[in-house]
């Protein structure tokens, strides 16, 4: 904006003494009035008009409202029509996707259903909160699922570890297809495992496999499934590391194992974070196994989404909503957190250029 | 400090053969370079040696122990690669400590030992400097420190200073040289330079096609090739050769006819063998004097003089094709290249005649082997008896 300002001034200082004299006579009173109410920009195109020697350009100037002004200076500055569709698009997705959170803040908040878009602060009541760790042992629930969460994020990261090592720096026959079957795994629809994974863990095949209601009826599942995407992320960052680095450090007296994790894991680690972050989002945020794989209480080892169906029953009579919602925002919490985290850790790792050698 | 030998080693992959039934034995202490051009199997040989990869057959020895099943981290070597090989995530005290830490050594003698390999490579100081901090010499320094930090037996370094410029490879020759006075390892070297071949090994190893050509003292290699490929490739710039065939007492060829005495020599009248000798041992006519033994004049146009400063190289045409052969360089039959020194007044265009010194003159015979090394006139039978016994010392 001041560029233009500066190149159509300089332009300006001739010719402005002949024609403002012409201008101010016509318009003495109303440029006082513009110059107070508009902004910088339309000075400009005041100006610009000017400099064009058509002082009666300043009348028709006048006569615009403050959206033909903005257009007309869009004309001449592009960007700015681009930088307020952006604001607009950007305006449209945060209300889209955060105003049910802030839905379930207020639903969390209001006592009764008496619901308000803007609930006033005197109705305001965080009592909520407080019932969600009274009503239920939530606190249990929520350990449950970081743990299994944890145990799978790190079970998964250790065997696609290897995988990824074995796909993304070994030569052997059948690679390919192997790659592929893997993929093919990962598209099979999860409620296609549930039953016979349910018989099994039941005790129905084997009478000394009884997983049901322990962690490991959810690990299990959830490694599996969520395996073969961390193998693909972690093939292509191991793939990368060239091999003089683990020729290295086999000679410096890793085995191959020592050097996949010595080397390349510490190497690929923004690899590693993505596919660590993924896994643990995925298994916390989990429904279909977590539900029908425990029989929904704390000691069953039963994840978050047991305890907000329990907090569904917390009140005697009625259903109450407001202890659901705010057993909701606290279960949010720690992915939200981790997210936060975890993204600044992903960027500055793929931004550092580790992997230049 | 050990000896290294490796027994037939041949390493095949699916359907090329990189490295072919290769004897090699490496003194304790001594500097051995394998050279040779890309795709030789000098790299491979290397690897074998580390325990990268594993020979299709044969057996290598580190001291007296065989270990062609051992794994890298148990042969007693270090190793130093073409692209350095620093760990990025690393400051230099973990990289050169790195193998004292697997090892579980005591901290305080890990700390005494990189202190003490570190002031070997002139890096003290910047222990705690990351890899992409430093400048290329300096990256390889580290990659040197972290090789000799452990005390291996032998020093395995792939091509160390490929990737360094010109300048600094040239200082980096000279301290690896120091380092191997100082060190007193069996150190075994790969390049595909020959200038760092010869000035820094007690004795190189060429390779081709996987095949080991000779194994001998750089200078034994430049004055005594076994084979015409030997003879090609050290020695920059490379020797002429001349095809021709054996006329009773002389070399004859279109070009080029060399008397000489085939007395004690193994060959036939008649037998097709090319004619070797290197640029320096060819002289204008005007300045034949310097040669131990001329032969009788030949006729040549110059061709292209290329000024290097401290001398002049010449390509001489010795048919009246000037030109024709472009790009063919000094190696048609026709075609032959002299250094002279930058004071000669030989000028492009001239049509000269030279001499070539029959004493530094080599034969090959037509599967490449070297037949005789040094040509020798009937006037002088001593001389013959010299070249014959002086042949081929560690040739294999």
């Amino acid at each position: 904006m001041t560029d233009d300002r500066d190149s159509n001034g300089r332009q300006t200082d001739s010719n402005e003494r002949q024609t403002e004299s012409e201008a101010t006579d016509q318009t003495s009173g109303t440029t006082d009035r513009t110059s107070e109410t508009t902004d910088c920009t339309s000075e400009t195109t005041d100006r610009a008009f000017r400099t064009d020697g058509m002082g009666a350009g300043t009348d028709a100037e006048l006569k615009r409202g403050v959206l033909q002004r903005w257009i007309d200076s869009t004309i001449s500055d592009p960007q700015k029509a681009y930088r307020a569709m952006f604001y607009v698009a950007t305006l449209f997705f945060v209300v889209t996707t955060m105003f049910p959170f802030y839905w379930m803040l207020v639903v969390a908040v209001t006592e009764g259903s008496s619901y308000a878009l803007v609930p006033s602060l005197t109705a305001v009541d965080v009592g909520s909160f407080r019932e969600v760790f009274v009503r239920i042992e939530f606190a249990r629930y929520m350990f449950n699922s970081l743990f299994l969460a944890t145990v799978t994020t790190v079970l998964v990261l250790v065997l696609a570890s290897l995988a990824g090592y074995v796909f993304g720096r070994l030569e052997f026959p059948g690679r390919r297809p192997l790659m592929l079957l893997i993929l093919a795994i990962s598209y099979f629809p999860p409620a296609a495992f549930f039953l016979p994974l349910f018989q099994l863990f039941t005790g129905n095949v084997f009478p000394w496999v009884e997983l049901y209601n322990t962690p490991g009826a959810l690990i299990l599942p959830f490694s599996s499934l969520f395996m073969p995407l961390s193998i693909f992320i972690l093939t292509t960052f191991y793939g990368q590391i060239p091999d003089g680095l683990e020729d290295a450090a086999r000679v410096e007296g890793t085995t191959r194992l020592g050097a996949l994790f010595r080397v390349i894991v510490p190497l690929s680690a923004p690899g590693v974070a993505t596919a660590g972050v993924l896994t643990f989002i995925a298994v916390y945020n989990e429904f279909f196994f977590s539900f029908l794989m425990t029989d929904g209480g704390a000691s069953d080892w039963a994840p978050i989404v047991g305890g907000l169906i329990q907090l569904q029953r917390a009140g005697q009579f009625e259903v109450t909503y407001s202890v659901m919602a705010a057993g909701s925002i606290i279960a949010v919490l720690p992915v939200t957190l981790l997210v936060v985290i975890a993204q600044e850790k992903i960027v500055s790792g793929l931004t550092s250029g580790a992997l230049k050698e | 400090m050990a000896r290294v030998t490796l027994d037939g080693v041949t390493k095949r992959y699916d359907d090329v053969t990189a490295v072919e039934a290769m004897n090699l034995d490496i003194r304790d202490g001594e500097f051995v370079t394998l050279v040779g051009p890309s795709g030789c199997g000098k790299s491979t040989t290397m690897e074998t040696i580390a325990g990268l990869t594993k020979p299709t057959e044969g057996t290598v020895n580190i001291g007296e122990r065989d270990v062609t099943r051992l794994p890298p981290k148990d042969r007693g070597i270090s190793m130093v690669f073409q692209n350095i090989a620093l760990f990025p995530h690393m400051d230099v005290y973990d990289n050169i400590s790195f193998g004292l830490r697997l090892r579980e050594f005591a901290d305080a003698e890990i700390d005494r030992r990189v202190e003490e390999a570190a002031e070997i490579v002139q890096m003290s100081g910047m222990l705690d400097r990351m890899p992409d901090e430093m400048s290329g010499g300096q990256r390889q320094r580290v990659a040197i420190a972290r090789a000799i930090v452990r005390q291996p037996e032998v020093f395995l370094m792939d091509e160390p200073l490929a990737n360094l410029d010109a300048k600094l490879r040239v200082s980096m020759r000279t301290e690896l040289q120091r380092l191997h006075k100082e060190l007193d390892t069996t150190i075994i070297y790969v390049t595909h330079n020959q200038a760092e071949a010869m000035t820094m090994s007690d004795r190189i190893a060429v390779l081709n096609r996987g095949q080991l050509q000779q194994h001998a003292a750089p200078l034994v290699c430049y004055n005594e090739p076994t084979n015409k490929f030997v003879a090609g490739f050290i020695g920059s710039p490379s020797m002429n050769f001349t095809g021709g065939e054996l006329t009773g007492a002389s070399f004859s060829s279109e070009y080029v006819d060399v008397a000489f005495d085939t007395a004690g020599l193994d060959t036939q009248v008649g037998d097709t063998v090319d004619f070797g000798v290197r640029p320096e041992d060819v002289y204008p006519v005007e300045t034949g004097g310097e040669a131990a033994d001329p032969t009788d004049p030949i006729d040549a146009t110059v061709d292209v003089m290329e000024p290097m400063g401290d001398e002049i190289f010449v390509y001489l045409v010795l048919s009246d094709e000037i030109g024709v052969g472009m790009g063919r360089g000094a190696s048609g039959d026709d075609r032959l290249l002299m250094s002279v020194s930058p004071d000669s007044t030989v000028g492009e265009g001239d049509e000269i005649r030279v001499r070539i010194d029959r004493s530094k003159a080599h034969l090959f015979d037509a599967a490449g082997e070297a037949i005789t090394h040094g040509l020798v006139t009937t006037a002088t039978p001593d001389s013959a008896a010299d070249a014959s016994t002086e042949t081929g010392e560690e040739a294999e």
